[in-house]
């Protein structure tokens, strides 16, 4: 459907023997917070990769932003943050954001400065990322993600090594942007942030176990809490089970 | 002390070594490789330089002992060197063919040559060298000198000239031998650094940007920000084309640095012009950067960068014709010579700095200097796709 801001169709990238991301069809509205949640090699990164372009799919397609990826122009209009922190480490933390900005052609001085606020840096941004605690680089990588003020955003565990109560400002953030018409994708494995994602995919070994809202995953399985619907389904796919 | 530490440490480090198998390959490769061009270089009798010869002496009848002809001699002296290739000229020819390096030096024996020596005991060898290049200058006089003196021992016999093989030895000023070099590039005021500094100059403005290129590349790609660059709208022509002019700016700086440095305060001598010798530099600092791009690509951490040198830049430096010339070193190795980028920035800078060329004998090697830079930049960019997407 043409109004999903992504989609992918059974998608797969295969390395060697690993199936990595093993036939996921998957769609997100404009607006929307789609977590991806899934142990680590699930696949997510992957996913997300693959979405934004940086990998060729083994098969199947990926549609972003209406355009079939990998495709260069729509990327001015997508903000990614990769999982470990990747930045110039001899550079400040402003002219990390700013220079993030640029390449995407949208430097916004007063823009900046609300990003800055956002991830509380505006004490810091004269620091060269070098001298940051991981903390503080996970959210200078954030503002290089919403630099540009970008309509999608694809987040690859964006609050590891953030403090608990930056996490929560952060997830209001998400939910505020999203109000705004931003599209997010952000993979996690915590639980307390799965429920605040308004659709869930349950990765494991490339595929998705389950897929939907809260409610629905939750529903059915019949648990009371996420968490033990994502322990019910994982042990029924290591006991070989069909699902 | 633990040694029980010490060997742990001992162990790891070991098994870190072991796990890079280009590492080890190259532990091994490398040395066999520089010095295999080492000493192919230095021990394969090189190829004979051209000397021309104008021998227009007509010698001389005398009685009793018949004739002599002195010039004769030597040109058969000559002839049997086989560090020398002798070519007979005619006066007219001699300074195309120095100007064209088909000889790289031309002795000119005149009419009265042996008439003169038999007057005055004493001979004059007029000797004109090409000149742009020191040791084969110093091969063609040595060469030279020791025919003439064997030409000379040999007419002792017939009771005039050398009043006495001793004599020789007794100084500079009883050899009854001089030779009168001149040159046709450069000169007397020429000493050796003026000869080297050419090839000085290419071997800097190529290696540091080189090595600056490589591991600034390499850390985009460690630091993890490749991957956050390949995900903006940059396509992989742009991300080189930036790094180029980035740090091609720093490769500028520093070829100012080496010829303000070499000209004004080392005073070298050079012929040519000064804004010549900036563009042959700078463009072959650009090599340098798009080398050290495109390498980058091949390595994956800072100690495989370094690995360059002995594979990239050692035998760039040993076969560009820096310190051999190409034209005698073996010639199964000058195909490779020609494969160097740093040969036409040597050819180029010592037409300039020796002969005193300008653009419209040079253009040539700035040709094939950027259409190298050309190829090195459509490499990366290429190679850089093969990572990312
Ligand atoms: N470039 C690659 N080459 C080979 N295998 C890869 C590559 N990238 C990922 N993999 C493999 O694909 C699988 C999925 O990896 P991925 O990074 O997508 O997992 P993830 O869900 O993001 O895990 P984590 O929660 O630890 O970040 C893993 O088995 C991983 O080893
Ligand atoms: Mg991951």
């Amino acid at each position: 459907m043409t109004d999903f801001v992504m989609e992918t169709r059974e998608l797969r990238k295969h390395f060697r023997l690993i199936r990595a991301v093993d036939g996921i069809n998957f769609s997100v509205q404009a607006g929307e917070i789609y977590g991806l949640i899934g142990p680590n090699g699930s696949g997510k990164t992957t996913l997300i990769r693959l979405i934004i372009g940086l990998l060729r799919p083994t098969s199947g397609s990926i549609q972003l932003l209406g355009e079939t990826m990998p495709n260069k122009a729509v990327l001015s209009q997508v903000g990614y943050m990769t999982q470990a922190s990747a930045l110039y480490e001899e550079l400040t933390v402003r002219e990390n954001i700013a220079f993030f900005a640029d390449m995407c052609g949208r430097r916004d001085a007063t823009w900046m400065e609300e990003v800055i606020a956002l991830v509380d840096l505006q004490d810091r941004v004269r620091s060269p990322v070098r001298t940051l605690s991981g903390g503080l680089r996970q959210r200078t990588s954030l503002a290089c993600a919403l630099a540009h003020r970008p309509r999608v955003l694809l987040l690859d565990e964006p609050t590891v090594g953030v403090d608990p109560q930056l996490r929560s400002t952060f997830w209001s953030y998400f939910r505020e942007l999203a109000g705004r018409g931003v599209t997010l994708l952000v993979s996690s494995h915590v639980m307390d942030e799965a429920e605040r994602c308004d659709r869930l995919g349950f990765m494991r070994k490339g595929k998705f176990l389950a897929e939907g809202t809260v409610e629905e995953i939750r529903s059915v399985r019949g648990t009371s809490t996420l968490e033990e619907a994502f322990l019910q389904l994982a042990a029924m796919e290591t006991e070989g089970g069909a699902h | 002390m633990s040694g029980r530490r010490i060997l742990t440490i001992t162990r790891r480090v070991m098994k870190q070594v072991l796990r890079d198998h280009r590492t080890v390959a190259l532990l091994i490769v490398a040395p066999i490789l520089v010095l295999s061009l080492g000493a192919l270089l230095f021990r394969t009798d090189p190829v004979a330089i051209p000397l021309g010869i104008v021998n227009e002496d007509q010698g001389m009848s005398l009685p009793v002992v018949g004739s002599i002809d002195l010039g004769q001699r030597i040109l058969d002296e000559l002839i049997e060197s086989d560090r020398l290739e002798v070519i007979e000229l005619v006066l007219g020819e001699v300074d195309e063919r120095l100007l064209d390096g088909s000889a790289q030096g031309v002795l000119i024996l005149p009419e009265d040559f042996t008439a003169d020596f038999l007057q005055d005991q004493q001979a004059e060898l007029d000797l004109r060298l090409e000149g742009s290049n020191p040791t084969r200058s110093m091969t063609i006089t040595a060469q030279v000198t020791q025919a003439a003196m064997e030409s000379l021992a040999s007419l002792a016999g017939t009771g005039f000239g050398m009043p006495g093989a001793s004599q020789a030895d007794d100084g500079e000023g009883s050899l009854p031998l001089s030779v009168e070099v001149t040159y046709f590039f450069g000169g007397e005021e020429f000493d050796t650094m003026d000869y080297v500094a050419p090839v000085y100059i290419a071997v800097l403005a190529m290696f540091l940007v080189f090595l600056l290129a490589c591991v600034a590349f390499l850390r985009e790609r460690s630091q993890g920000t490749m991957e956050r660059l390949a995900a903006t709208p940059a396509n992989r022509a742009e991300i080189v084309l930036g790094y180029m002019l980035g740090l091609g700016l720093f490769a500028l700086i520093q070829v100012s640095v080496i010829l303000f440095y070499t000209v004004w305060v080392l005073k070298i001598h050079y012929l040519g012009s000064l804004a010549l010798l900036f563009l042959i530099i700078t463009l072959l600092a650009f090599v340098g950067v798009n080398m050290g791009i495109l390498a980058s690509a091949f390595a994956r951490n800072e100690f495989q960068v370094v690995q360059f040198v002995p594979i990239l830049i050692i035998p760039q430096i040993l076969l560009g014709g820096s310190f051999w010339a190409v034209s005698e070193m073996p010639q199964y190795l000058q195909p490779f010579a020609y494969a160097m980028p740093i040969y036409y920035a040597n050819t180029a800078l010592r037409d300039v700095m020796l002969k005193g060329w300008g653009l419209a004998e040079i253009w040539p090697n700035i040709a094939v200097l950027l259409g190298i830079i050309g190829v090195l930049y459509m490499l990366s960019a290429l190679m850089m796709q093969r990572e990312v997407a």
